[in-house]
């Protein structure tokens, strides 16, 4: 393996929104189709979710990709109805025809709310904030999802890339080198995961995004040049995301605990319950209810 | 797709503009329509969280009267299919949608609406 094909820790400078631009959007936007052809298993707690869910609830998929997560559950289909929103339109294409039905795709960013507040019954965010390059972003999303759901029923699924990967995965993950040192809070650590594009792959046009560089030729000289797109990532430490959770129910001022039904002191109270959070296969999730008193 | 079951969800989120931003206005539309399948269960558990005037207002704006003004107390299977065809089956493909507080205009392309702001409109 080359260099260029490992993942490698960076450093986050300039306008965050830009950096995003470069190094997340356009390199989706020229590695979509296939990119989609290598996404279609949901993983199973996702599915699990999405099962759990009674039938009339309307969901948003926030960061949907290819939409693979569109036509869950498959035991009920037609039962739920999940719309996708991407920044990238050309995976929006491809999320269209998910499952082969037409389905409901909205060009947006994850850090907006272009819904009515509350409007949807659930959310979910698959391997998503991860990509968004600092903290505050990260919360932002997640406070982007709390607004969009409902505040008396409405329910989360969030997933993001872990430190600590599967003993399966191949990649090898430089280890976290927290900036703050004095910070007690968990840190991940921020790093490009190179997309290697054969020239089979590829795009037909030619154009070339920044970020882009062409992989150090193989040893193999008949091999395909390929192409490598950087794609940023904040891999999450251990309890980072409930903390990011809790921060964004905070910031919104939300009571972050289960619903004390018998609690007189609760009368009124709007608030937020972490209803599992855990380690999956090389990622972190968090699942989280609203309610209100 | 834009078709009115998530036109019934969307609405303007330019800073700033917090009230009268919903529903949004369609103007110079193309629309398709297209058959799907007819899950009544859904539908049953769907209809309480409708935005009822707001998806009566945008099938007559798309050129469909067959939804009563007042949400019926009594669910039928006519009344249901009705409901069907307006929510998923009515296809806005290009065109746009407009806020009807600030005007922002958003696009709707092959299908997919436009709901990206730029940064100075960002909340």
């Amino acid at each position: 393996m080359s260099i260029s094909n490992s993942v490698r820790a960076v450093s986050v400078s300039g306008n965050p929104r830009e950096y995003e631009d470069v190094h997340v959007h356009a390199v989706y936007d020229e590695i979509a189709s296939h990119f989609s052809s290598t996404r279609y298993k949901p993983w199973p707690i996702i599915a699990e979710f999405l099962s759990s869910l009674p039938t009339g609830w309307v969901g948003l998929d926030s960061g949907a990709g290819n939409g693979k997560y569109l036509p869950l559950p498959y035991d009920r289909p037609g039962q739920l109805w999940t719309i996708g929103l991407d920044r990238s339109r050309n995976l929006l294409r491809i999320a269209q025809g998910a499952g082969g039905e037409l389905r409901e795709v909205v060009w947006g960013d994850v850090l907006d709310v272009p819904w009515r507040h509350g409007a949807f019954d659930y959310a979910i965010s698959i391997a998503t904030i991860h990509h968004l390059s600092t903290s505050a972003r990260r919360r932002d999303a997640v406070k982007s999802l709390l607004h969009s759901i409902s505040p008396d029923h409405g329910r989360a699924l969030i997933y993001v890339w872990a430190v600590e990967q599967d003993s399966k995965s191949k990649r090898v993950i430089p280890s976290a080198q927290p900036e703050d040192q004095s910070s007690t809070e968990p840190q991940g650590v921020d790093v490009f995961v190179p997309w290697v594009l054969s020239d089979r792959t590829a795009a037909p046009e030619e154009k070339r995004p920044a970020g882009q560089h062409e992989a150090a030729r193989s040893e193999d000289e008949l091999k395909p040049k390929a192409k490598v797109y950087d794609r940023f990532y904040h891999m999450f430490a251990k309890g980072e995301l409930e903390q990011l959770a809790t921060d964004a129910a905070q910031a919104m001022g939300l009571y972050v605990g289960p619903r004390d039904t018998d609690s007189m002191a609760m009368e009124g109270m709007s608030g937020v319950e972490v209803c599992q959070s855990g380690w999956e296969r090389s990622n972190y999730y968090v699942e989280l209810r609203r309610w209100r008193t | 797709m834009v078709r009115l079951i998530t036109h019934n969800l969307l609405a303007c989120h330019v800073k700033g503009c917090n009230t009268n931003n919903f529903p949004l206005q369609f103007q110079d539309v193309q629309i398709e329509l297209r058959e799907a399948d007819f899950n009544a269960d859904f539908l049953r558990g769907f209809l309480p969280k409708i935005e009822w005037n707001a998806l009566v207002d945008a099938a007559r704006q798309l050129g469909d009267t067959s939804l009563p003004q007042e949400q019926p107390t009594m669910i039928d299977d006519d009344f249901l299919k009705a409901l069907h065809h307006v929510l998923l089956e009515i296809h806005v493909e290009e065109g746009a949608m407009v806020c009807p507080n600030c005007k922002h205009v958003y696009p709707i392309a092959s299908g997919i609406p436009n709901m990206l702001l730029a940064e100075h409109e960002i909340g």
